[in-house]
């Protein structure tokens, strides 16, 4: 028997193990066939389940061809597309929800920065909070008073008896993060003193900046408390 | 969708998870009727097959993110989701197990099969075609069939269908998906989540436990077929 004859030599369970893959691609079987099949030609059993495993694999076989069109009816697809639609709906939708939310972070953030450049100047001086907007201005029920501190420290008065809107006053000017006007209704007017430094930054023409005095000035508020637009008041009316 | 066609299954599954309806369509027809197949092979029902494929696909619409392309391919995870749906079925209503003897749940499948009722040449009378052109890759062995080959196959073919719907499942699936998907031991591996040496050995004892089963059932003239 020859060295190669003798690598190809074969037992019967090595046959067993190996008969499965015999024909599949990929699989260390294949390269056994020709061994196989010198085993099958010696051994009337391997033989026998040669001839049964080949069954096997055509039967297999046909019953995939028979099978291979077998496809789930079109109303699944149908169904599929809808789901998928209506996926792309909900996510667009979270889309904008997540734009309203980062409009709404931005809106805070500068929000945050106009009472922080309004405040500033405050801190050594004095400011009044006025009536509603829509209520009878000049109606304000309640006063609240802190005088300077001598470090320095924020004042805050806020008067009875707070004069209307009839006195002389400019025209209010919406600031620059404001709100639609239309949305104000409600909102609450707060007088308060900046200085002229103060004034410039919130977009108001005032002439020295560098100057210390204070300008009596109406600031509307929205309902939560936003700053939205700013008139200046005549010193006249503030004394009053 | 230029050149969508060509495009590799995560390549179309990128495009589905920005809402190309079309790339959806193409991967649809790509996998599903492999799905579909599988599915009903597994429960032997039209109808069940029907609403896993329709959960394995929903499963990739609503979470895409949950394959991951380094774990396997498209292909081997929709065949994981499908069968944890059918787990899911068949833990709800243990009845799908029982497959054989209603012939209206293998409906569809019965009806591939024809009317034919064999004419005793058996499952040898088609080995002797097969085998003598076998060529060795298990795709060459077939000769146009005959009229008479026909029957016999239509025949073979159905006792074959029951015999593979009467497997545990463990058995079953990996000849579903070896056998009849012809997946390689790996692909199959990845969609059952289990090692390559575990699907060749069910697989071996799978083709064992059908051999035993078509003996069973071996037409009456198989053996004149055979001439023993």
């Amino acid at each position: 028997m020859s060295e190669n004859d003798e690598r190809m030599r074969m037992d019967c369970s090595q046959f067993e193990e190996a008969q499965d893959d015999l024909d599949r691609p990929g699989t260390p079987g294949l390269a056994l066939r020709e061994a196989a099949l010198a085993h099958a030609e010696g051994c009337s059993r391997c033989a026998q389940l040669m001839t049964d495993t080949e069954a096997l694999d055509f039967s297999l076989q046909t019953l995939a061809v028979r099978d291979a069109d077998l496809q789930a009816p079109p109303r699944v697809e149908a169904a599929l597309l809808q789901e998928l639609r209506l996926q792309k709906a909900a996510a667009s939708g979270r889309k904008g929800q997540w734009r309203m939310a980062a409009l709404g972070a931005a809106a805070l953030a500068l929000l945050a920065l106009g009472l922080s450049v309004r405040h500033a100047p405050v801190i050594d001086g004095k400011m009044i909070a006025g009536g509603k907007t829509n209520a009878g201005n000049g109606a304000a029920d309640h006063s609240v008073s802190a005088a300077d501190s001598g470090a320095g420290a924020s004042s805050v008065e806020v008067v009875q008896n707070v004069p209307s809107d009839s006195q002389d006053a400019t025209a209010f000017v919406s600031l620059p993060y404001a709100a639609d006007p239309a949305t104000l209704e409600g909102g609450t007017v707060v007088r308060v003193e900046l200085s002229r430094s103060a004034l410039a930054s919130m977009g108001m023409p005032v002439a020295d900046a560098s100057a210390t005095d204070r300008i009596p000035a109406d600031i509307m508020l929205s309902e939560d408390g936003a700053p939205q637009a700013i008139r200046l008041v005549s010193s006249a009316n503030l004394d009053q | 969708m230029t050149g969508a066609t060509e495009l590799t299954d995560d390549g179309l599954l990128r495009r589905v998870m920005a809402g190309d309806e079309d790339a959806f369509s193409l991967l649809y027809k790509r996998r599903h009727p492999s799905i579909y197949r599988f599915a009903l092979h597994m429960s032997g029902n039209a109808s069940v097959a029907e609403d896993v494929t329709q959960e394995v696909f929903m499963t990739l619409i609503r979470n895409p993110q949950r394959f991951d392309p380094v774990r396997g391919t498209l292909a081997g995870f929709l065949f994981g989701v499908a069968r944890n749906h059918l787990r899911k079925r068949w833990e709800q209503d243990r009845r799908l197990v029982s497959l054989v003897g209603d012939a209206d749940e293998l409906g569809p499948l019965a009806s591939n099969n024809g009317n034919g009722n064999g004419n005793g040449a058996g499952i040898h009378g088609m080995h002797v075609n097969g085998n003598g052109n076998g060529d060795g890759n298990g795709n060459g062995h077939y000769v146009v069939p005959t009229t008479r080959d026909e029957f016999t196959s239509i025949e073979n073919v159905s006792r074959v269908r029951k015999a593979v719907s009467t497997l545990p499942e463990n058995y079953r699936e990996v000849v579903v998906l070896c056998e009849l998907e012809e997946m390689s031991y790996e692909e199959t591996a990845a969609a059952l989540g289990c090692p390559v040496g575990t699907v060749r050995s069910r697989l071996h004892r799978a083709r064992a436990i059908l051999l035993e089963k078509l003996r069973e059932t071996r037409p009456v003239r198989r053996a004149t077929a055979v001439g023993e």
